[in-house]
């Protein structure tokens, strides 16, 4: 293990405090609440993402699926078993974690494009699955496309602030790991050149199979808790292929497999979305189009990146 | 009996018309290794190029042809000379989201354009039947079916016994050695993506007779182009014959005798164990690595 800098400490620290308190800054205005939930769950679903293809560089173009998975995990778990949401949403990750283990040591023996076709072959498949199993197999179980109510909550929304701030959190810190140990540096190597990586005795395929599991196991929690908070789901919305896009494109945005860079292109593009969302309600979507050809023609290492090449400053 | 000969004929159908729309996709992926996701976007402006001559000056969609074609080949040469060559050079991850951004972007600029409204296009001949052996073969699907065999032997011919088509595949093969021997890539690239639009377009013109045309419509069509690629193996045209096929045959069977909802969910089974299986394609002549 690197040795931290006692700095570094400070600042995590510092910036888990900072959250902590952020939400009894505007008690009054849920709407504002609303949008900080949304920011830092954005920041932990894009931060899964970036913990995997960011430093990997293997790009997962369905990692939805196991979004999907938790949240179904968690509303069978709670409508038809009558478990307890604190019981379930933790179950609905080691579930995505358990799916992920298979799926992973088959899918990433493929290189490229062809991962990410088979990503995201999962994620459809997994979607349709869901959406016909209950018709095909005559039981009531996912309910199709009808989608399942779960019960209402009791708590307010700044419990589930609290909820996804920890989750977010974990992500965070073990991006913090991968920064300061010698496993970041064999995800680093398989981003820079996996067959000398494994020439060098780096055991290539143990190391990306945990990183895809780890992410998986979050994004499940994140949908557990992301389906309790919304309290209804649909097949075609807990698997959307734009919640894929969404974190593809933060953590591009902020920069590949850097520490800040889920951090700050989930903040950037939650704000503008939520800006654009309400100024151009129409023309919306094609803006967030412009806003990513342009980013990738001017920006190719998203903002932390290019900040990082120009000053040459290295964070935490 | 019947219903098994009905099945088998509406799977090789269905098959013409994805590897129809497919073709375009394998083209752009063998020699540029884009994997293009604003493809299904081709389809649906090649759709509406034949919705509105169709509407507006009573053009059989057949006799559109020739226009969505060359509209395409315009569209796909500007945006990968002025677009897609800048990122062209960088990983791959670059071309994927660029192509997403111009997805979005068209998609919801022909929405803005055209509304929701799903349109559709109705003909004298549209949902006429030949009916052989007991068996019904609409004849749209015939048609298209038809186009989609000389779209793959048009390209075959380009690829093989044109200059161009030979400057083509050098640089699929190598660019480095393809630019020393005086092939400028780039106008190589921003021609193939150019072709590959065309025939794209070509199809989407080609399915709108008998298919509901909207501006969101681009989407499923990418997803099945991607299958039907994958099964026929990445970068190898005929391919998308041989994917077409099987994709249809699976789809129309598990229609048949499953049920219409649980084909997609096969498709994309098949496409899974296809990848870890045999990433080669089913004829095993596509092109792995990055």
């Amino acid at each position: 293990m690197i040795s931290i800098s006692k700095k570094a400490w400070t600042w995590l620290a510092l910036a888990l405090a900072v959250m902590c308190a952020a939400p009894w800054l505007f008690t009054e205005n849920q709407y504002l609440l609303r949008v900080f939930t949304l920011i830092i769950f954005w920041i932990g679903m894009s931060g899964c993402w970036n913990l995997m293809s960011g430093y990997t560089g293997y790009i997962d173009f369905g990692p939805v699926v196991y979004f999907g998975i938790g949240s179904y995990v968690t509303a069978i778990g709670m409508t038809k078993f009558g478990g307890s949401f604190f019981f379930c949403a933790p179950l609905a990750g080691i579930i995505a974690g358990i799916v992920a283990l298979p799926i992973g040591a088959v899918a990433l023996r493929l290189r490229g494009a062809y991962f990410a076709i088979a990503t995201f072959a999962f994620a459809e498949s997994m979607k349709q699955i869901c959406l016909e199993f209950d018709r095909a197999f005559g039981v009531s179980l996912f309910e199709g496309s009808h989608g399942i109510t779960l019960p209402i909550s009791s708590f307010e929304n700044i419990f589930f602030y609290y909820c996804i701030l920890i989750v977010t959190f974990a992500v965070m810190m073990i991006h913090f790991w991968i920064e300061h140990s010698k496993y970041g540096l064999g995800l680093k190597a398989i981003h820079e050149a996996e067959d000398s990586a494994e020439i060098a005795g780096v055991n290539t395929m143990a190391i990306k199979l945990r990183a895809y599991i780890m992410s998986a196991i979050f994004i499940g929690i994140l949908g557990g808790i992301e389906a309790y908070w919304i309290t209804y789901i649909t097949p075609s919305d807990v698997f959307n292929v734009h919640k894929t896009v969404q974190m593809v494109i933060m953590t591009l945005l902020g920069g590949m497999g850097t520490f800040f860079g889920p951090v700050v292109g989930a903040s950037f593009l939650t704000i503008l979305s939520e800006v654009l969302g309400t100024e151009f309600v129409e023309n919306y979507l094609i803006m967030v189009g412009a806003i990513i050809i342009i980013i990738i023609l001017i920006m190719p290492k998203g903002i932390v990146g290019t900040i990082k090449e120009k000053k040459n400053i290295r964070f935490i | 009996m019947e219903v098994m000969f009905q099945a088998i004929i509406n799977g090789l159908l269905l098959g013409g018309v994805y590897a129809a729309y497919s073709a375009g996709f394998s083209l752009i992926f063998g020699v540029m290794g884009v994997v293009n996701l604003a493809h299904g976007e081709l389809i649906m402006l090649g759709a509406y190029t034949t919705y509105w001559l169709f509407d507006l000056f009573h053009l059989d969609p057949y006799l559109t042809l020739p226009f969505s074609m060359a509209f395409l080949f315009l569209f796909g040469y500007l945006i990968q000379k002025f677009i897609i060559n800048r990122v062209i050079e960088q990983p791959h991850i670059m071309s994927y989201i660029l192509t997403f951004g111009i997805h979005l972007m068209v998609a919801n600029i022909a929405l803005k354009l055209w509304t929701h409204d799903f349109r559709t296009i109705t003909t004298a001949y549209s949902g006429m039947n030949a009916a052989f052996l007991g068996v019904n073969i609409p004849y749209a699907r015939l048609i298209t079916f038809v186009l989609a065999l000389l779209i793959i032997a048009f390209l075959w011919f380009f690829m093989n016994k044109t200059e161009t088509g030979r400057a083509i595949r050098a640089t699929a093969m190598d660019k480095e050695v393809a630019r020393l021997m005086g092939v400028n890539i780039r106008e190589i690239y921003a021609v193939t993506f150019g072709i590959g639009a065309a025939i794209t377009g070509l199809a989407g013109s080609a399915i709108a007779p008998f298919v509901i045309i909207y501006p969101e419509m681009g989407l499923e069509y990418t997803i099945i182009a991607f299958c039907v690629v994958v099964l026929g193996g990445m970068g190898y045209m005929p391919g998308a014959l041989w994917g077409g096929f099987i994709l249809g045959l699976a789809q129309s069977f598990s229609a048949t005798y499953l049920s219409a909802g649980i084909s997609v969910a096969i498709t994309f089974v098949i496409l899974f164990f296809m990848l870890a299986v045999r990433p080669t394609g089913i004829v095993g002549k596509g092109l792995v690595g990055q």
